[in-house]
């Protein structure tokens, strides 16, 4: 007992003093300032000076560990002695690798986030983009890489099919992204902008967990818990809509339904498109949230659509013979995911998706059901091995299944159909070199069951950091199934290929971002008709002799884009600029040619202006995009004319009179240009030999949107802007 | 034997105790200095010094706290964006690991929501929404863990008035919310040499502007 006391007291009246003193540096030998310098379980300790220089005086004895570590830095640990002798050292601190000091890959890819602070593109500019009306492939389509296609409203990419580009959510693929349209009108992305925190938008080169999509994916990663209750109602002048949102400790549920109808619309304002009846949908959503136990987070979100249209269709020879249209659209799309993550640094995600869409399109000389319906089972595990080595692996199964039944007065009935399992791993890996230099590679292996074939793609991509700025380069194969029109014909058709290279240059300061990217891509196995023919065959019965899969094709260009959120205040401005050459051989083209839906040129002008004493956001976006080419059947030689090119300047304002109210206007195309998309011919041509042409123009030369958003909750600074 | 033991115990309350002041005193020494500086090396030797109290103690909130409040106030005096962001999350990791060692701590939710409000400030058209809401959030959880905090009610004060003067509604509830704020800063009674004592100016600043 006594040496008990006798310790104690000894150990607080020992008045040995020990000097400690030294200097941190980093890697490179550069002093580090500000670091920590403590003595582990005591107060002791000192800050570095600008020079790296530390020094303090303690009056512990024995030994401790001496603990260094200043933000940005891996804390270095040693042993330490302490007997009343001056002690001088020298630590070296290795830079520790975060997300926001480390060189990111940008080649070929434009990411919207709230949560990363590094992005050029946020959640909410997909919102208050003049020309987009909350579209997020509208608003997409001001960014370069992207071709303007007015007629059909979807993401071309360098090149590729509006089909070539493929939506996920949440990893997990959407089958049908797009809403019904009717012939040669733009269709809307079925998805609402506001349901998602992050956007990120492939131009190329993508990570090989995404698969079947040839030119580009567009990764949607839906919001996590809400955490307010609130109610929002929106007015529309096509519409209406309802929502409410209940938030609750560790999850939210909320439900939204909708009703669209463009009937009133349509009547105020002359259309190009003899509608019978216009469209209306109702649209039913709901989403589930919830926190388990220890970081695991479960997302449950259903979607189900209804919409119908019906019109006139004349014949271009004669347009006095009108055929009815009726379409009935139905879709539902459901998406189940749970993510761990877990102590030990892996982190897992698996998800469950199911989409149906099935037309019913009837004219009066027969019709068409065509009905799609897919599963898709994925899992992926990751695991950050060390802050410079990061792994992720997957496997995937998509089984969809897809039929077309058609009535002809006078070719009868036929049932095309097809199912396709598709069985898919993926590994990838992140090697951070440095804060510098990081590259991922990666591989793709897939299982066809339909067309029996298998494959093995690789992608690889790199960052490397040069003065502020970086370059980086992406280089992969793609693949994915032939579209559904031609694969129910021939069901034996390969998958279609794609290659691309990609090397691009970013530059962010200060608000500013300058970015310019070239590439190159090959396109292989593209579905080709076996004798060139100048129309589509009309047979309705299978023809696998007729198609095959040696069509091929290429793409390449270069893409400018320029942002400026800093110069002028409160106004936020971008720029883009594509330039696209292209060419392929597919289909029923005789010869290699550039498509019609491609463009040499596009060009966005973005700006957004906000007055704060009007309390007002103002908006507008003025496209320009140079003539497409189209085949003139009264000339000689193929797609060898060209239509005028395309010019439209859209506005938007948004006004906040309360913080629980926005009012919402835009209208597109304001000057009114009478665009004209291509030219549709007759099959025959008339008496005097000449095939008589249509114009494919926009369907009205403006649309007018107005919209009252009111958001009712107890907290009263919540509004719908980000839902805009 | 019984009496070694009283002897013992006695002896471990009286270390306690000292423990205690030394605590109070090295808390209360850079306490002083994130109240007052505004140099960003000072501020950044002052929550060195705090997260080397934190390390040793561990059972203890103050330091975190004041640290995360060092931090806050270099984010204050920071420039750039990204190094204002790297601050405030500096102070936020701070903030967590204060609510950790005392859950349902009403001046450190009140001092999360600062954080959140801050970063608004950084980016308020993209973050306004996301992070007002958030901030919000935090000063609701403090009122609720403590309905009188005076500070939780001037900050809450302090985001209501901003918006209510960006949208010319009213300021009436604002000020209100101030008023009450300030009542409970002189009714305010440190329970600790440490205990959290700033923004009674603020708030007097506040309602400078409310009448």
């Amino acid at each position: 007992m006594r040496t008990l006391v006798l310790l104690l007291l000894a150990s607080s009246s020992a008045f040995a003093q020990t000097r400690i003193s030294g200097r941190v540096l980093d890697e490179h030998q550069k002093s580090v300032p500000g670091a920590n310098v403590a003595i582990k379980d005591t107060y002791d300790g000192a800050s570095t000076d600008a020079d790296g220089n530390f020094l303090f005086i303690t009056s512990e004895t024995g030994s401790f560990r001496l603990v260094v570590s200043a933000v940005g830095y891996q804390t270095n640990e040693r042993d330490l002695v302490l007997k009343g002798e001056p002690v001088t050292l020298e630590v070296e601190l290795k830079e520790s690798i975060t997300e926001l000091n480390t060189v990111v890959i940008t080649a070929g890819s434009f990411t919207a986030s709230d949560q990363s602070r590094r992005t050029i593109f946020k959640s909410l500019d997909i919102a208050t983009t003049a020309g987009a009306t909350a579209d997020i492939a509208g608003a997409l389509n001001t960014l370069p890489g992207t071709q303007k296609v007015g007629e059909r409203g979807r993401l071309f990419v360098r090149g590729g099919d509006g089909s070539e580009t493929r939506t996920f959510i949440d990893g997990m693929v959407v089958l049908d992204a797009y809403g019904p349209a009717a012939p040669n009108t733009p269709s809307r992305g079925r998805f609402l902008p506001f349901m998602f925190k992050g956007t990120s938008f492939s131009t190329g080169g993508y990570s090989a967990e995404y698969g079947q999509a040839l030119s580009s994916a567009l990764v949607l990663d839906s919001k996590d818990e809400d955490v307010t209750t609130r109610t929002d109602i929106g007015l529309l002048s096509v519409g209406a809509d309802v929502a409410h949102t209940q938030a609750w400790k560790n999850g939210s549920a909320a439900a939204k339904i909708q009703y669209t109808n463009v009937r009133p619309y349509f009547g105020l304002i002359n259309q190009e498109v003899d509608w019978i009846t216009p469209p209306a949908s109702l649209e039913v959503s709901a989403v589930l949230r919830q926190r388990v136990v220890d970081k695991g987070l479960f997302k449950a979100f259903v979607n189900s659509n209804q919409s119908d249209f019906a019109l006139y269709l004349d014949e271009i020879a004669a347009p006095s013979r009108k055929q009815s249209l009726h379409l009935n659209n139905r879709y539902r799309y459901g998406n189940v995911s749970y993510a761990q993550t877990f102590r030990n640094g892996w982190f897992w995600r698996s998800g469950f998706s199911y989409n149906l869409n099935k037309s019913d399109n009837q004219l009066e000389s027969g019709g068409m059901i065509e009905r799609e319906a897919g599963l898709h089972l994925k899992s992926t595990v990751e695991k950050s091995v060390s802050d410079r080595l990061e792994v992720k692996a997957g496997a995937e199964i998509i089984d969809r299944e897809y039929s077309a039944n058609w009535v002809d007065d006078q070719l009868g009935q036929f049932d095309q159909r097809f199912r396709e399992p598709l069985w898919a791993a993926f590994v990838e890996a992140d090697v951070i070199a440095s804060k510098k230099w990081v590259s991922r590679a990666g591989a793709r292996a897939e299982y066809n069951a339909l067309n029996g074939g298998t494959s093995l793609d690789p992608r690889f991509s790199l960052a490397y950091k040069v003065g502020e700025g970086q370059v980086s380069f992406a280089y992969g194969r793609f693949r994915q199934s032939a579209p559904n029109n031609w694969l129910r014909m021939n069901p034996q058709l390969s998958s279609e290929r794609a290659e691309h290279w990609i090397v691009n240059y970013q530059l962010i300061r200060n608000n500013r971002t300058l970015r310019v990217e070239l590439y190159q891509k090959h396109y292989l196995d593209l579905v080709k008709f076996a004798t060139p023919q100048a129309v589509l065959p009309v047979t309705l019965e299978p023809v696998v002799e007729v198609l095959n899969n040696t069509g091929s094709g290429h793409a390449r260009g270069v893409e400018f884009f320029w942002r400026d959120n800093e110069t002028i205040r409160n106004v936020d401005y971008w720029v883009s600029y594509s330039f696209l050459d292209t060419e392929r051989d597919y289909l029923n083209y005789p010869t290699a040619a550039t498509p019609a839906f491609a463009s040499r040129h596009n060009f966005s002008f973005v700006y957004k202006h906000f007055v704060s004493p009007l309390k007002t956001q103002f908006g507008f976006t003025w496209s320009f995009a140079s003539g497409r080419p189209f085949h003139n059947p009264n000339l000689e030689g193929f797609m060898q004319a060209k239509t005028p090119s395309y010019q439209d300047l859209s506005v938007n304002i948004s006004y906040l009179p309360t913080p629980s109210v926005i009012v919402y206007f835009s209208c597109t195309n304001v000057l009114g240009y009478d665009n004209i998309f291509g030219y549709q011919y007759a099959v025959q041509p008339d008496a005097n030999g000449v095939y008589a042409r249509r114009a494919i123009r926009q369907p009205a030369p403006r649309f007018v949107f107005l919209g009252v958003f009111i958001t009712l909750s107890k907290n009263k600074s919540v509004n719908q802007l980000p839902s805009l | 034997m019984k009496n070694q033991i009283f002897i013992l115990m006695m002896l471990v309350a009286s270390v306690a105790k000292a423990n205690d002041r030394k605590y109070y005193e090295a808390v209360g020494k850079h306490m002083q200095v994130v109240y007052t500086s505004h140099s960003i090396d000072e501020l950044q030797g002052a929550t060195n010094a705090l997260d080397r109290i934190s390390a040793a103690e561990k059972s203890k909130w103050e330091s975190y706290y004041y640290s995360a409040f060092g931090y806050l106030m270099m984010a204050n005096q920071e420039g750039e964006a990204a190094r204002k962001d790297s601050f405030l999350d500096q102070a936020l990791e701070r903030v967590r690991q204060a609510a950790a060692v005392s859950p349902g701590n009403a001046e450190i939710s009140a001092l999360e929501g600062f954080v959140h409000m801050l970063r608004v400030a950084i980016d308020p058209a993209s973050r306004g929404q996301q992070y007002s809401q958030l901030s919000m959030q935090a000063y609701g959880r403090a009122l609720q863990q403590d309905p009188n905090n005076p500070r939780a009610l001037a900050l809450m004060a302090q985001m209501q008035f901003g918006t209510a003067r960006f949208f010319g509604s009213p300021t009436t509830d604002a000020c209100g919310m101030a008023r009450k704020a300030l009542d409970q800063f002189n009714a305010f009674k440190s329970e600790t040499p440490i205990a959290p004592r700033w923004g009674k100016e603020m708030t007097e600043e506040l309602l400078t502007s409310c009448n």
